[in-house]
């Protein structure tokens, strides 16, 4: 890798100064945090002032007007939801960059909450499967109940979130042990429910490790299960014609990009604004750049596979399918989402001086994260819009493209708002910078001689 | 004859399923004989076959007939799949098959939704006494090559170079133009011509039996709509008054 | 935990060299046996091109068989190569070093047999399938059909077996370099000429170290694509219901790296078995690829599960049936059974024991099972999905392959076990100079009382 590879983290190599330091710079005053706290919560509250009027102006029975409503929740189901794994994955390949990001990636499974509770009303609004549409659920040939895709995609929606909460307190613990050991009063009585008895003994120390392992596989199978569910149950389902076998497997591809790029975004906050310089630097952007170079590519792949499969057959259902979601209404969103999400990275990441800079990956992200907004629009906002379904085989008159009214734009601001809000929040009562991964870095980190240079030596424990 | 767009109208009603159009068809365009050996390899080559349904319970039994050929599709499948494009779209609106050209990939065959393609698996070989009655217009296909109808082109060509020549006209429906099946048919179930002609035949059925923009609903369908191939061959259904009210599959 | 044991470079020489410098009892006994049987299926090929494609099993309905099936197996197996090499090369995995060599010539030879299996035999004019390989016919304008995935599949195999080729002579200069050095006459003259000059020099080295990273990050875009666009040959039909599955591409790709990767660990015992190479490759590295596997097998369950649940949700009666014969009529029940067991639910549990990762008897038999699996999960898709039980077609035949269609498929696998024989037999089939670079780049770091492999950041 690179030279800059050589300072790794903080400069000491003392794993307990790395902690004191660490610990010293969660607990500052910050008036500026708290400012933009309240305008957060104040754009949440628009947010739910937008969904109030739609709710009263149009009722739950009207799907296309919500449209953009399951698009937010797509959105914030495929970034956030996402994220988690940019710490799981690279844990579990025993990647040394990935411990000043972890804790960062992790604490988007508390952002999850936000996601769930956007998703509730959605309930109500997908109908039922008395209308005659296609369904996984072989309504009509087994004895399913006509709300079977409301309970599968809430059920594992809850274990998703709760697996995420699970992954975070667990990967917490022994930080919130030592924010209890120093720290006094309520917050003491707090951080000691929290870190439920750590003490650091071996026992407690193997548990962890094989505990993250399989919360973490357990997450990867739950996000790919709940990308099934919603891709399937609240979109292609709700268009005739749509069988596209490869789409949960996009949708769930585009959760793992859009987590790489929003992970990158925040650890760009941290770097830009925290005080964890010494924490974040090349090396992490350097890591997520090339995830994300990658996944991006992929993106054109998992697009293309589907896309020439349409194209080929072309059959007028098919026909129709590429109508509705890429060259017809939506055109201009999918030209911009294929603009944003596939060409820019895929030129810009090839350009060295990019690559190797902190604001290109970021700003690629930043790309990515719109493209994957818009993608989201496109293919909801298009599949809420058909209206009649009546055991069609396809889809007769493509409907006109839905403009986004004043609540729409508002249950956006205030969904993106509350996001951000318990972001904030949780990073400032949780360590943002993962303490004890740092320490065990200090550990397995040697600097040597060999001939006639000085190298880093990394240890790589089985 | 650039300006033509061929096609087929067959009425299904008027078809008793005698087969004179398969043979018909083996005589014109030299296909080779189908002997029992074959087809119980089921390797049998049909370029026009007369497929046979059973309907209801013995003894209130029927049975339907449907001939089944090459439908020339406007959007064929199986051209785009050809490495070699040995099968392509030619200006009279058919599908045609170079055989030279052919490398017997078997993609085609595989890709046509019809069925209509068949493959030489062995040498086509006939008794000697037979080998005289071959048609000097038709090249005898070789093993390892794809075949298929062929609208009888080598009967337009001869006949529209013969009018040419003469300075005369064709008329629609002429036996000297029609393929082997058309004037075969005892029944008059198959019915071709021009479909740019807005006069023949052909037009006038396309015109009175299908329907358009759902207005008016005549006996016309076309096989496999839903694959959006666009077939040159119309088929007009069956007039049954004790048939049973069925949906068909899309 | 890994073990650590020092060699020396004297050592690794020699080790290594034996295959090259020495000839085993049993080499030239198995050599005979893969030439004999390589030539009974040539002789079945010209039977075949003699008599026509009759004398195989294929026929009507099922226009393509055994094949089409071997050549997507072995484009399937050459994706062990790269996914082995580059990709394990650019991750930096240290456990890659003893096996890229074997995997990426494994990859050479696999892509032969698959242009053997598909465009040689497969077709019905082979004389005239250059026509489709290499277009000549500029004079007549006559141009092959860009749009036909038979177009792509021939231009995607000939880069990536380029790319592989590249591939191999790379790693392999400064191997050829040592053997040059150690051997006299004509045999010395003709390593040198192939070792290119290779002195070891830094910038050499330099050179060759950006070459292979070089290669390994241009080499990826080919290998998704080569196997993507095999899949395209059957998924852009509309003739078979069953095929026309936008899941293809992925689906086939991460079976290709199922079978790819499960033939390299196979590959990886035959070495332990035949030449004795035990210090080099160790129960750690079939733990490591046993661990692999684990989750390329899980993903690829993944892919054929969602191919099936999107099958059954089209519910179209052409698609319906289809699946009902693969499941439930004879023989292809019972195949199908034997299928995901021998690919799935037989090897995947049983890695999940450290005590079968780690046995060389144990991994032989699960990976050759995976194969087993995999060609079988190729039959099933090709054979069922042409047997088509639509409307219209009144075809409804079977299919089962002849012996002489049999001749050609065993000679298409004895090509790959000569390849590698014939290979082994005039270079090292473990790269020395890897290894020896992973011995350099080892260290421990001792934490307490515990004592951690490190390894030397690049």
């Amino acid at each position: 890798m690179s030279e800059e590879a050589v300072h790794n983290g903080h400069g000491s190599t003392n794993p307990v100064e790395v902690m004191n330091d660490l610990l010293e710079k969660g607990s500052g005053q910050k008036p500026l945090f708290w400012r933009i706290t309240a305008l957060l919560g104040l754009l949440t509250v628009a947010g739910i002032v937008g969904f109030a009027i739609r709710l009263t102006s149009d009722g739950l029975g009207d799907t296309p007007k919500w449209g953009y409503h399951m698009a937010l929740f797509a959105l914030i189901l495929t970034a956030v939801q996402g994220a988690p794994m940019v710490a799981i994955a690279p844990r579990i390949a025993k990647a040394h960059w990935r411990r000043s990001i972890s804790r960062a990636a992790e604490l988007f499974g508390l952002v999850g909450v936000v996601s769930f509770l956007i998703y509730i009303p959605l309930i109500w609004v997908l109908p039922s499967m008395t209308d005659g549409r296609r369904t996984l659920w072989f309504y009509g040939e087994l004895n399913v109940p006509a709300y079977m895709p409301q309970i599968m995609a809430t059920l594992v929606l809850v274990s998703l979130v709760v697996t995420g909460l699970s992954l975070l307190w667990v990967s917490a613990r022994p930080d919130f042990a030592f924010l209890r050991d120093r720290s006094q009063g309520r917050r003491r009585k707090w951080y000691g429910r929290l870190a439920h008895g750590w003490i650091g003994s071996s026992q407690q120390w193997y548990w962890q490790k094989h505990r993250l392992g399989i919360l973490g596989a357990f997450y990867f199978m739950m996000l790919v299960t709940v990308h099934f569910n919603v891709s399937v149950d609240f979109g292609m389902a709700l268009v005739p014609g749509w069988i596209d076998a490869l789409y949960p497997v996009t949708h769930a591809h585009s959760s793992l990009q859009a987590g790489v790029a929003i992970t990158l975004v925040a650890m760009y906050v941290f770097y830009k604004w925290g005080p964890y310089k010494e924490y974040i630097n090349f090396d992490q952007f350097w890591g997520l750049g090339k995830l994300l170079f990658a996944l991006s590519l992929l993106w054109f792949w998992f697009w293309f596979s589907s896309f020439i499969i349409f194209w080929y057959g072309a059959k007028p259902s098919e026909e129709a399918i590429l109508d509705l979601l890429m060259v017809g209404p939506y055109l201009p969103i999918f030209f911009v989402v294929f603009f944003l999400v596939f060409f820019i990275p895929l030129w810009a990441m090839i350009w060295n001086p990019l690559r190797r800079s902190v604001w290109g990956p970021v700003t690629i992200a930043i790309s990515v994260l719109i493209a994957t907004a818009l993608d989201r629009i496109r293919v909801y906002v298009g599949a809420f819009s058909v209206s009649q379904h009546e055991n069609k085989h396809q889809l007769d008159s493509i409907p006109d493209a839905v403009l986004p009214g004043l609540p729409d734009v508002l249950i956006w601001i205030g969904g993106i708002a509350a996001c951000v809000l318990v972001y904030m929040l949780a990073a400032r009562f949780i360590p943002p910078i993962n303490i004890w991964e740092q320490k065990e870095l200090k550990l397995y980190q040697v600097h040597k001689k060999f001939h006639r240079t000085e190298v880093q030596i990394l240890g790589k424990p089985d | 004859m650039a300006d033509a767009k061929w096609g087929m109208v067959i009425d299904v009603d008027k078809c008793t399923g005698c087969q004179a159009c398969v043979v018909a068809c083996q005589s014109e365009n030299n296909v080779p004989i189908n002997t029992e050996d074959i087809f119980n390899q089921r390797r049998a080559i049909e370029w026009i076959r007369v497929e046979r349904y059973w309907e209801g319970e013995f003894p209130d039994v029927k049975a339907r007939f449907i001939p089944v050929l090459c439908q020339h599709c406007d959007d064929a499948p199986c051209e785009p799949v050809c490495p070699v494009f040995a099968t392509y779209h030619n200006n009279e609106g058919m599908n045609v098959q170079i055989y030279n050209r052919c490398i017997g990939t078997r993609f085609c065959a595989n890709n046509c939704p019809y069925h209509v393609r068949y493959f030489n698996f062995w040498e086509p070989e006939w008794p000697d006494t037979l080998t005289h009655q071959l048609n000097p217009d038709v090249t005898v296909r070789s093993r390892g090559i794809m075949e298929k109808c062929t609208f009888c082109v080598q009967r337009i060509r001869r006949t529209s170079r013969e009018a040419d020549r003469d300075g005369r006209e064709i008329e629609d429906g002429a036996r000297e133009l029609s393929p082997a099946c058309v004037n075969s048919c005892p029944t008059s179930a198959l019915v071709w011509g021009d479909f740019n002609n807005k006069n023949s035949k052909v037009s006038n059925l396309a015109e009175k039996e299908m329907s358009h923009n759902g207005s008016h609903h005549g006996r016309g369908y076309k096989m496999m709509e839903n694959l959006g191939t666009s077939p040159n061959v119309i088929y007009l259904k069956k007039i049954d008054k004790h048939a049973k009210e069925t949906v068909a599959h899309e | 935990m890994q073990e650590h044991v020092q060699l020396t470079q004297k050592q690794i020489n020699e080790d290594l060299l034996t295959s090259v410098l020495g000839t085993p009892r049993w080499w030239w006994p198995a050599l005979g046996f893969f030439v004999l049987v390589f030539l009974i299926g040539m002789s079945a090929f010209g039977y075949m091109l003699n008599q026509g494609v009759g004398v195989t099993g294929l026929n009507r309905p099922v226009f393509w068989g055994a094949f089409m099936v071997n050549f997507v197996f072995f484009i399937g197996i050459s994706h062990a190569g790269i996914m082995i090499s580059a990709i394990l090369r650019l991750t930096q995995a240290e456990w890659r070093r003893p096996i890229t060599r074997a995997a990426e010539v494994l990859t050479v030879f696999s892509l032969m047999s698959a242009l053997m299996a598909a465009p040689l035999v497969h077709v019905g004019r082979p004389w005239r399938a250059d026509l489709w390989v290499f277009p000549y016919d500029f004079a007549r304008g006559v141009w092959i059909n860009i749009r036909s995935p038979f177009v792509w599949d021939p231009s995607a195999v000939m880069t990536y077996l380029t790319a592989s080729t590249l591939f191999v002579l790379i790693a392999l200069i400064p191997d050829l370099a040592i053997i040059r050095d150690r051997s006299t006459g004509l045999k010395r003259k003709l390593y040198a000429g192939m070792a290119l000059g290779f002195r070891g020099t830094p910038r050499q080295w330099k050179l060759q170290t950006i070459a292979g990273i070089l290669l390994s990050a241009l080499v990826l875009p080919v290998f998704v694509s080569v196997h993507s666009i095999v899949s395209w040959d059957f998924a852009v039909q509309i003739g078979p219901e069953a095929w026309h599955s936008t899941i293809f591409a992925p689906y086939f790709i991460i079976g290709a790296i199922h079978s790819g990767v499960s033939a390299v660990a196979t590959l990886m015992v035959v070495m332990v078995w035949a030449w004795g190479w035990n210090k080099y490759i160790t129960p750690d590295h079939l733990d490591a690829i046993a661990r692999l596997l684990i989750i390329v097998a899980t993903a690829w369950f993944f892919f054929f599960f969602l191919e099936w649940v999107f099958a059954l949700y089209t519910l179209e009666p052409a698609e319906m049936a289809m699946r009902k014969l693969q499941v439930f009529e004879s023989p292809w029940s019972w195949l199908f059974v034997v299928f995901l067991f021998t690919a799935y639910f037989i090897p995947v549990p049983m890695w999940l024991f450290r005590g079968v990762r780690r046995s060389l008897f144990w991994m032989f038999v699960t990976t050759i099972l995976v194969n087993v699996g995999m060609w079988l999960e190729r039959f099933l898709i090709i054979v069922p999905g042409l047997m088509r039980r639509s409307e219209f077609i009144f075809d409804w035949g079977s299919y089962h392959p002849s012996i002489i269609e049999l001749a050609m498929v065993a000679m298409t696998f004895a090509w790959v076990g000569m390849g590698m024989l014939v290979f082994t037999k005039v270079f090292p089939l473990i790269p020395l100079f890897d290894i020896k670079e992973g011995m350099v780049g080892r260290d421990e770091i001792r934490i307490g009382r515990r004592i951690v492999p490190a390894s030397i950041r690049e």
